[in-house]
């Protein structure tokens, strides 16, 4: 494979890709890479934080104990910004790229907001066991879940006092797509999820006596339904494998949709619903590396930060920064704007987030200096002067620095540039940062990160 | 944007962009729609309790269902009949007296939404409680509308999902000086006048340099339009009090901003909520009135509206904590000089016929009160901003 298409294919099934793996990865072939990169996603190592300090409670003592239950809330708050920070961690370093870049995927898919640390961390690992495996019992999984349960009021979901809302998303977001289905098809549905439940730890309860045991009729099709019936039911209709497709296509590929190709890979997801076959299948073609795929997507926040992390290993002293500047960059992880999840794309620009991206890789590496030191020039003034101005600290994390230094010793500008770049730079910007200094090659590091065109991928 | 004013930036992209000329160059073909009448829009986060807001002070169900909550507040905060001012509220009394406010009640939407999340999206966008969109409804405005991010600025460190438009979104602002320091740095700066112009045909990347220009051109807009130091008026030292004295000053500066927002959080007043509640509604009533003397004393009074909505009333019966849950249809207050119909809009709905969860019952949908704001103040079409048509009311 040459660089670019390396970089494109490490770009959208992971968060970019570092110096050695590109000089590594350029001796094999496409079959050889894209292999590797399923391997290595095979293990599924579950995500997770010490709540050992939450668990020992139950609903009776918190409900009962409104002190307890507002503590309990609050460590809980503080534990999920300690897990968002390991996430993003375990995005930025781990060895099975495709499943945390999967992982992600499904989070803004299956969308949940959850307070309840125990449960939403039970979530998450659910969402990446089964990031690459079985659709079908991807979603039967989801459907258990307590923090979906909750989410989308299924504990209200009862026998004689139906709640749609699960059943209406389950359609809309999750399986068919709007206009794949009727009210009466979600009525119906909402029955068969009756009587889900589930326990403090977060483990899945059904109550039968809050199940409706009757007949539900829906698609044509009728049965005394339960939850997971009604799945399979949704699922045996190939507009579900389609409208994944499309879902997957547009994040992984392209937002311009090609039907063409959406018909092939529909006929490879349907009827086995196999997700790691899918990702294969799209890795593998040859319209994958199409030039119009290549560079031209928006970086989410989310890959704003792991990229630039990738590059210069950062630790964030305290969770609240990291918190902090995804929701300046319109992307805090864990507090999705609702049950569609972030729409991606262009919505992430506004005149409010686009200086703040073009500003991040400084902010974080630098306190916000972009040096603009010239060719030939011996003194950097304005470096000097930024300093003495700003002694605060912007972002409390510490930068290793020592790790770039090492790992870029002998790439020149050109190498930075082209590592870190994939679109074709505009001719004037580039020779704005062409006849700047290039003696540091971390200065060079955080221009280029600077650039319009680093927020593409 | 629209392809008017796009092709402007284009041609007048390269190096010319820091000439105040082309800021000159748009205010004069706008100045005929944009600058004159403004909206102030006030979000009181967290669900405010309408019911202990405007007071039902004589009726028997109220104080049955609130035992340690119900409020009798003196004659000198009297409005109807049958309604008077939570004592907090004094300080609007006077505007209340002068004509300049309108309390509309029961404002809600069938099929309410509890969450405060969904329903703020609900407000902020102006949906049905079963429809999500991706843009709010100032945002539609702007996208119908506008022409600068600045033409709408919340003033907030990150922008809502109100103010955001499918092609073009308001500016959040929270300090004039850091962003325009943001946009002042000169790497970010030499980008932006040397950039090429073929450029912006790209479809992605070519909206990234676009709103880089039009953020940058929108932070020194702001800066150097906003030249009226705040006058000597004295606001309450709150978050919220800043955040009008800020609008104050914008408006006073006659900044060419259709739309300003403002929050006021908190209101979520599930426990001991007496306290609490004193706290919040006098922090709103003295900023609010410090605002209206800021803006007669600079004659802009006359030019602005301002709307203060919540997401959700409370529930009639108070709780076990002495607070109150999430309800539904709440009041909503409307102030200005030119109120076709001051005081009290409308009854408020009864409290012997509530809903199943024991909430007011809606009589009035909120996107009516957007319906008569957006014709009848802004002078917008509302076919291209709301979803479905709603009767404006008689208060513009």
């Amino acid at each position: 494979m040459d660089s670019k298409e390396l970089k494109h294919l490490y770009w959208r099934s992971g968060f970019g890709i570092n110096l050695q793996e590109l000089n590594v990865l350029t001796n094999f072939s496409k079959k050889e890479t894209v292999d590797k990169l399923i391997t290595n996603s095979k293990p599924v190592v579950p995500l997770k934080i010490d709540v050992n300090s939450l668990k020992n409670l139950s609903f009776q003592e918190i409900n009962r104990n409104e002190v307890l239950k507002r503590d309990f809330l609050k460590k809980s708050r503080e534990k999920l910004k300690i897990f968002n920070l390991e996430w993003v961690y375990r995005m930025t370093n781990s060895t099975a790229m495709l499943r945390e870049r999967m992982t992600l995927f499904w989070a803004n898919h299956f969308v949940v907001e959850d307070h309840n640390i125990i449960h939403f961390q039970k979530y998450n690992n659910t969402l990446r066991e089964y990031a690459l495996g079985d659709f079908r019992a991807f979603v039967k999984a989801i459907s258990k879940e307590a923090s979906m349960i909750k989410y989308l009021d299924l504990k209200q979901n009862k026998k004689n006092s139906p709640n749609e809302n699960f059943s209406r998303e389950l359609m809309e977001l999750f399986t068919l797509g709007v206009g794949n289905y009727t009210s009466y098809d979600i009525k119906e549905a909402s029955k068969a999820f009756t009587g889900y439940s589930f326990e403090f730890n977060g483990k899945f309860k059904y109550d039968v006596r809050n199940h409706d045991d009757g007949f539900k009729h829906l698609f044509g099709r009728s049965g005394r339904y339960d939850g997971d019936d009604v799945i399979d039911i949704i699922l045996d209709q190939k507009q579900c494998a389609e409208f994944i497709c499309r879902k997957i296509y547009a994040y992984f590929v392209n937002k311009n949709i090609v039907q063409e190709y959406i018909d092939e890979m529909t006929s490879v997801f349907y009827p086995g619903y196999n997700i790691e076959e899918l990702m294969r299948f799209i890795f593998m073609s040859d319209w994958f590396y199409n030039k119009e795929n290549i560079g031209t997507k928006i970086k989410s926040p989310t890959e704003l930060l792991i990229g630039i992390q990738k590059i210069i290993p950062i630790a964030y002293e305290n969770p609240v920064e990291l918190v902090k500047i995804q929701r300046l960059l319109g992307q805090p992880l864990l507090n999705p704007p609702n049950v569609s999840g972030w729409e991606g794309g262009k919505s992430w620009i506004t005149s409010n987030t686009i200086l703040l991206r073009l500003k991040t890789a400084s902010l974080l590496l630098n306190n916000g200096l972009i040096s603009v030191k010239e060719k030939g020039d011996f003194y950097d003034r304005y470096s000097e002067a930024y300093k003495k101005r700003n002694k605060g600290r912007f972002f409390k994390a510490s930068v290793n620095w020592e790790d770039f230094d090492k790992n870029y010793q002998k790439a020149s500008f050109e190498d930075i540039k082209n590592q870190l770049i994939l679109t074709n730079l505009n001719l004037e910007v580039e020779q704005v940062v062409d006849n700047l200094n290039h003696a540091s090659n971390r200065d060079s590091c955080i221009q280029i990160m600077s650039l319009p065109e680093y927020q593409m991928c | 944007m629209k392809r008017r004013s796009f092709i402007k930036t284009t041609s007048l992209a390269s190096g010319l962009l820091f000439v105040p000329s082309f800021i000159q160059a748009f205010e004069n073909t706008l100045s005929s729609k944009f600058g004159y009448k403004r909206l102030v829009i006030v979000q009181l986060s967290g669900g405010n309790d309408g019911l202990n807001t405007v007071v039902p002070y004589r009726d028997d169900i109220y104080f049955k269902s609130r035992p340690n909550l119900g409020l009798k507040p003196e004659a000198d905060l009297h409005l109807t009949d049958d309604l008077r001012l939570h004592p907090s509220l004094l300080p609007l009394k006077d505007l209340y007296d002068n004509g300049y406010l309108t309390i509309v009640n029961n404002v809600g939407y069938p099929n309410p939404n509890r969450s405060h999340f969904r329903a703020m999206d609900i407000w902020q966008t102006a949906s049905d409680s079963d429809s999500y969109y991706q843009n709010g409804w100032l945002g539609r405005y702007l996208d119908a509308e506008g022409e600068h991010p600045y033409n709408a600025i919340e003033i907030s460190e990150n922008l809502s999902l109100a103010l955001k438009g499918k092609e073009l979104s308001g500016i959040a602002v929270k300090n004039p000086e850091m962003l325009y320091r943001l946009s002042q740095d000169p790497f970010l700066k030499r980008i932006s006048k040397n950039f090429n112009d073929a450029h912006l045909n790209e479809h992605n990347l070519g909206y990234l340099y676009k709103t880089m220009i039009t953020a940058e051109s929108s932070a020194k807009y702001i800066h150097e339009t906003n030249k009226i130091q705040s006058s000597k008026a004295t606001y309450p030292k709150t978050d919220f009090g800043n955040q009008l004295k800020l609008i104050a000053s914008f408006i006073n500066s006659r900044l060419k901003t259709k739309v300003f927002y403002a929050s006021l959080d908190g209101f979520d007043t599930h426990v001991n909520q007496l306290k609490v509640h004193n706290r919040l509604l006098s922090n709103y009533a003295d900023s609010i009135s410090t605002f209206v003397n800021d803006l007669k004393s600079q004659g802009t009074f006359d030019d602005t509206l301002i709307l203060t909505f919540s997401e959700f009333g409370r529930r009639v019966k108070q709780n076990s904590g002495r607070g109150t849950d999430h309800g539904s249809a709440n009041n909503l207050f409307v102030i200005g000089k030119h109120l076709k119909k001051p005081g009290v809009y409308n009854q408020l709905a009864s409290l012997s016929n509530l809903d199943d969860n024991g909430d007011i019952k809606y009589e009035i949908d909120f996107r009516a009160i957007y319906t008569t704001v957006l014709n009848r103040w802004l002078d917008a079409d509302t076919s291209k901003i709301l979803k479905g048509s709603f009767k404006p009311l008689d208060f513009l």
